[in-house]
């Protein structure tokens, strides 16, 4: 206990002793959670640049196949196929899907997990639990890096002649094994593997970080059970991605001894390119089986933060505790259980055992009460609110449309005997975009939107920040909701062109529709770089507590520093959704009119119970003169 | 060292354990991730049939009575740390390294015993998954070898000594670690093989 | 149509301008006064919000209707007719639920906007609302779980003994049949024994390759059963008959199956969708090179005799291939000449 002890102060010590920092150790290699989170947060939405340009490549490809695209090529060099007598440019068939796997790699992975998680774990969770720092700044760092070396050789591997993996996001092999069967498996396949590797590893040493922040370094009062919904849901996420990560590691290292080491894990009776493979015994579906083992999970990585990230702000907006906090974190402890034994409703049509299949129905579709749980709650929070439209706010009501819309097209891809009709058509593609994709990036931006102030000391344009909404809300919408029609049709997924096919060359029309869409909601985007960017310096200066909200962060200095407290950290009293905590009615007979007109909307978690009897609940009452014996206590020490 | 932070409003500890302890917990949960997905893709896979069978070489017994013994010297060298016997720690720790090297001399042994009876690393699965398992953990044992080392190497530097003592229960606690799971894997190994 | 999405994107733009008008007129005339700005600004997002509401819902109800021909293909499978059962509950419960959710998340986020006058209640729980929709999507979601297991099991089920058998592979990136011939048993294959004419591995040391016969287009039976042996070449690919109702992956070491019972043939399906060129098409859903758009192949559903007097116009393989005769033990060779139906003269000459 002692030694414990003593190796906390030191730790203390070590972390807060520099305060004369250099640029470098200030901006670059900082072991300040603030700044990590902010280099999380910069590089993501570099990232998702990145990918929202490359979707629009390929929604060019989709909605117009017509179009000459040789404007492209000094963008895109040979991978746009010019006709040299009609002069006219086509994508490449095989960049096409190069396009797609990128996409859907950045925005998985380097945006919806790296930029999401990175950044807001980072920022709030020494914020709200009360900590001066995370538990261990380094570690923090050295996540950071990892992840921006991760970066590097992603963004590389986009340049190098044979291009990059173009298997899929899942890289299934053996496509992601054969060089021979597409030329993105040769060089940008592994730079793709050794870009992950180093990607889990960031993601390990951050998530290891946040659990143990939030489990060690809570200040006095703050149990659990008074933790907002966002820390809940930052250590939930961090927990999944513990338990599944190494797993992905595991496939990609067996992945990478079949290509390049020439074991047989995955491969077996292979004839191509002429000449029979020596590959015997693999089997396909054990990657399959291992990557999803990961895949599904990261799907609640990537939405569970922003599931948190919503309740604060629905809650703070609507000036209204949030309904039924118990539930919301049983709701999200159930989500992060069963995302564990659902993975292989992925799988329902690769050739898995039929009865294993029906499981996994099962399992899956249980899945959707803990989330119907959440929709509801986020309702009722609403109902007979005072509801303050910020741009977060505005997020964070399109989440809660996203997350209801998305999910409830799982239910159909849950159900295998549905699935068999639907799986790796269009209706995937809208379900996952609207579910995870956009639901996550919607509370990402609303996170941004919300602690902006608290980060760079400024606010974001308002009236900017709601035509980004509405923009995004309806392009996002005009986007994924008519791909539910063309997937019902039966269309499939990553398919360059589909004039080849009678039964799919019909919805040329809201293809083209779609693509527009998309053009319009990406410029969208650009409004709120620009707003964040300009904010960050010409912004109007943010007050103290600019939504008055309950949380712990709000009570540092509006620029804190490193150790984010310049005196003592604050103790917590109570749970941090007391919002229009109404006077006891004894008391309000006795209240004036001008009394009651002034009555405060929120009562922040530092409020100890004692100093407010009026809106006492019968057993905070209790709490309060518990509260006085023990401040007594302490002055008699 | 510092003057402008109140090291008194500290946040009170939530558990007793150190949180430089605890991520070290975690990151051997991760570890233990790792090797569970390869555990159960070797069952999954050879589920499947068309596995080669194979005698498992009696030699990975001795393996394992090197690593059990070098966990025992190691604790001995956490105890003689406690008692402030730096001496004896510096020789408990050189006898782990010691053992530890001769466990992975041993592992590469039996590899070359598995070559000479045709099971390859390049070939069935289950040949390939045996020599996986082994040098993945390997690969985590260097590691506990290089952390054992430094450790070694801070026994002879002017360090305060409880927080030798705790370094040195770290390294311990990852050197049982990396033994238990070793006898998981040789476990493991016998049943399913 | 075009005009018509065309319209929709105009309008789409004409409201954003407007968006950002009005908003800008009403930030205008309240500059100075902070608070006026954001109350002006609130209604108008609140307004927009049950504009939002109406508009997305008019939208919604329209695009189903005007695209419902386009969407809804037709079924020419007997299981298919089950599947869509399914999916048509499936949508109207979820569907009631999205409305009912949509509706009062878009109508509560305007009816309780804020405003100075009014306090939002405080309401932190009530156990027995949250048992409600607990219970409730829970035994829903039950029925669709047992119904959906019930269909499940079925299509998976074992394919009866007289079914068809046919053999699909996938190979980058073309599909490729294998019938079985007379015996309706196919012959085993090893992949070692691919070549450019062999494309299917056959072995013919079994007896039962002899009057296997390959085909360029996927002929089936009306009303008769049909087995899928489904196996791929190289990499992934995936079955996909979308008029059947039927997805299964080709996974290159693991052969799988798929069975099903075609309802209606090219010639009356040419009928019932007004369409004198339609074709059955079958297509690959698992992503497998850049020619993974293009694997198509044309399916033929015949009247049972049709398709017996196509099978019997067939040639088989061996006869096809006669060179591969060598690959044939001595011993089978005569049974192998009868059973594949070759031309006895050739050998008549190799014997000169």
């Amino acid at each position: 206990m002692s030694t414990a002890h003593i190796e906390l102060t030191d730790v203390m010590h070590d972390d807060h002793g520099h305060h004369d920092q250099s640029f470098i150790s200030k901006y670059i290699f900082s072991t300040d959670h603030k700044t990590i989170a902010k280099q999380f947060l910069i590089s993501g939405i570099f990232w998702a640049l990145i990918g929202g340009i490359l979707s629009l490549i390929f929604r060019l490809q989709l909605g117009f196949p017509n179009m000459d695209m040789s404007w492209l090529q000094p963008f895109l060099g040979h991978w746009i196929n010019v006709d040299p007598t009609s002069g006219v440019g086509k994508l490449d068939t095989e960049f096409y899907l190069a396009l797609v796997t990128m996409h859907g790699t950045i925005m998985v992975f380097f945006v919806l997990t790296a930029g999401l998680s990175g950044t807001f774990s980072n920022f709030l969770i020494p914020l709200q639990i009360g900590a001066r720092d995370m538990a261990s700044g380094f570690m923090n760092m050295l996540s950071y890096w990892f992840f921006f070396a991760s970066s590097v050789i992603m963004f590389s591997s986009m340049f190098i002649s044979t291009g990059p993996a173009a298997g899929g996001w899942v890289i299934y092999p053996p496509l992601s094994a054969l060089p021979q069967a597409i030329s993105g498996s040769g060089l940008g396949m592994t730079l793709w593997l050794a870009s992950m590797a180093l990607f889990i590893v960031s993601t390990l040493l951050g998530g290891i970080n946040y659990i143990a922040t939030v489990i060690n370094l809570r200040t006095d009062g703050m149990s659990f059970s008074k933790l907002p919904l966002t820390i809940w849901a930052f250590f939930l996420t961090a927990v999944i991605g513990l338990l599944s990560f190494p797993v992905l590691l595991s496939a990609a290292l067996l992945l990478i001894l079949d290509r390049s080491f020439g074991t047989s894990f995955y491969l077996s009776e292979i004839y191509i390119g002429g000449e029979a493979l020596p590959n015997l015994g693999g089997s396909p579906i054990l990657y399959q089986h291992l990557f999803w083992f990961l895949g599904h999970p990261e799907v609640y990585i990537v939405l569970l933060p922003s599931l948190g990230i919503t309740s604060e702000i629905i809650s703070t907006n609507s000036r209204k505790p949030i309904f039924g906090y118990r539930a919301m974190i049983g709701s999200m402890m159930g989500i992060a259980v069963l995302s564990f034994v659902v993975w292989a409703h992925h799988m329902f049509v690769s050739g898995l055992n039929p009865f294993v299949g029906s499981i996994f129905v099962l399992l899956t579709l249980i899945i959707a009460v803990p989330s119907a749980i959440k929709a509801f709650n986020y309702i009722t929070t609403l109902w007979k609110g005072n509801i303050v439209f910020t741009p977060a706010m505005l997020f964070s009501i399109g989440l809660v449309s996203f997350f209801i819309a998305g999910g409830i097209t799982g239910i159909f891809l849950g159900n295998a005997a549905l699935d068999i009709q639907l799986h790796d058509t269009y209706f995937v593609v809208a379900h996952f975009h609207l579910v995870m994709g956009s639901a996550a990036f919607f509370g990402m931006v609303a996170g941004v939107y919300h602690w902006f102030p608290k980060m760079f000391g400024r606010m974001m344009d308002r009236k900017l920040g709601y035509i980004h909404f509405w923009v995004s809300f309806i392009g996002i919408y005009s986007v994924f909701f008519p791909m539910h029609y063309i997937g019902i049709a039966g269309f499939p997924r990553r398919y360059y062109s589909f004039t080849n096919f009678d039964a799919f060359s019909s919805f040329t029309d809201l293809n083209a529709f779609i693509s527009i869409a998309a053009g319009v909601t990406f410029l969208a985007q650009l409004l709120f770089v620009f707003n964040f960017f300009y904010s960050m310096f010409k912004g109007k200066r943010a007050t103290a507590n600019p939504w008055k909200s309950n949380t712990l962060e709000w009570t540092t200095p509006i620029n804190p520093g490193h150790g984010n407290w310049p005196g003592p950290i604050p103790k917590v009293y109570r749970w941090p959704y007391d919002y229009s905590k109404p006077p006891t009615e004894e008391y309000w007979e006795k209240m004036t009119e001008e009394e009651k007109e002034n009555w405060p909307d929120f009562i922040p978690q530092t409020v100890p119970y004692s100093e407010t009897p009026e809106s006492n609940l019968p057993h905070e009452q209790e709490l309060a003169e518990k509260e006085k014996k023990e401040d007594k206590g302490i002055e008699i020490e | 060292m510092v003057t402008d932070i109140n090291i008194a409003g500290a946040p009170k500890k939530q558990l007793s354990i150190n949180p430089k302890r605890f991520i070290l917990w975690l990151f051997m949960v991760s570890i233990v991730m790792v090797f569970a997905s390869l555990t159960s893709g070797f069952i999954v896979r050879q589920s499947e049939g068309n596995w080669l069978n194979y005698e498992l070489p009696s030699q990975l017994l001795i393996s394992t009575i090197i690593l059990v013994l070098s966990s025992v010297s190691v604790q001995w060298a956490v105890s003689a740390a406690k008692k402030k016997e730096l001496s004896k720690t510096r020789f408990g720790l050189s006898i782990t390294l010691l053992l530890g090297t001769i466990f992975l001399i041993s592992q590469v042994w039996v590899w070359s015993i598995l070559v000479q009876e045709q099971v390859y690393f390049v070939g069935n699965p289950g040949g390939s998954f045996l020599y996986v398992l082994m040098g993945v953990h390997a690969f985590h044992l260097i590691s506990g070898l290089i952390y054992l080392l430094i450790m070694l190497v801070r026994t002879f530097k002017e360090d305060k000594a409880s927080k030798l003592q705790f370094q040195l229960g770290m390294s311990a606690t990852y050197w049982h670690f990396l033994d238990g799971l070793w006898i998981y894997l040789y476990v493991f190994l016998i049943i399913y093989h | 149509m075009q005009s018509l999405l065309l319209g929709i994107s105009v309008v789409l733009v004409l409201v954003i301008l407007f968006m950002i008008f009005k908003l800008t007129t009403l930030i205008g005339v309240a500059k100075g006064s902070k608070s006026d700005e954001d109350a002006g600004s609130n209604k108008v997002n609140a307004g927009l919000m049950l504009a939002f509401l109406i508009v997305s819902g008019i939208a919604t109800v329209w695009s189903s209707v005007a695209w419902f021909k386009d969407y809804h293909i037709p079924i020419a499978s007997e299981h298919g007719e089950v599947t869509d059962q399914l999916f048509w509950i499936t949508m109207v419960i979820t569907g009631i639920a999205f409305v009912i959710t949509q509706i009062l998340l878009f109508y509560f986020a305007f009816r309780y906007r804020h405003s100075k006058k009014s306090v939002a209640k405080y309401y932190p729980d009530n156990s027995k609302l949250e048992l409600l929709w607990t219970t409730v999507p829970a035994i829903v979601l039950t029925i669709l779980i047992l119904y959906g297991l019930k269909v499940w099991n079925n299509v998976m089920g074992p394919a009866p003994e007289d079914a068809e058998v046919i053999e699909v592979m996938g190979a980058q990136f073309a599909w490729r049949f294998r019938y079985p011939g007379e015996d309706n048993e196919l012959g085993r294959y090893d992949y070692r024994k691919i070549d450019g004419s062999n494309e299917f591995g056959m072995d013919l040391s079994d007896k039962n390759s002899f009057d296997d016969f390959n085909a360029n287009e996927l002929h089936l039976p009306k009303g008769k059963p049909v087995l899928l042996k489904i196996r791929a070449r190289d990499v992934l690919h995936s079955v996909f008959l979308p008029q059947f109702r039927l997805k299964m992956d080709a996974v290159p070491g693991m052969p799988t199956q798929f069975w099903f019972v075609p309802t209606k043939t090219t010639a009356e399906m040419r009928q019932e969708t007004n369409n004198p060129d339609f074709n059955y098409e079958l297509a690959c859903t698992e992503i497998c090179g850049k020619g993974h758009f293009s694997m198509k192949k044309i399916v033929v559903v015949d009247e049972p005799a049709d398709y017996e007097a196509w099978k019997k116009q067939q040639k088989t393989w061996l006869s096809l291939n006669p060179d591969y005769l060598s690959q044939v033990p001595e011993d089978l060779k005569e049974m192998a000449m009868i059973s594949a139906n070759i031309e006895d003269n050739e050998s008549k000459d190799s014997s000169l």
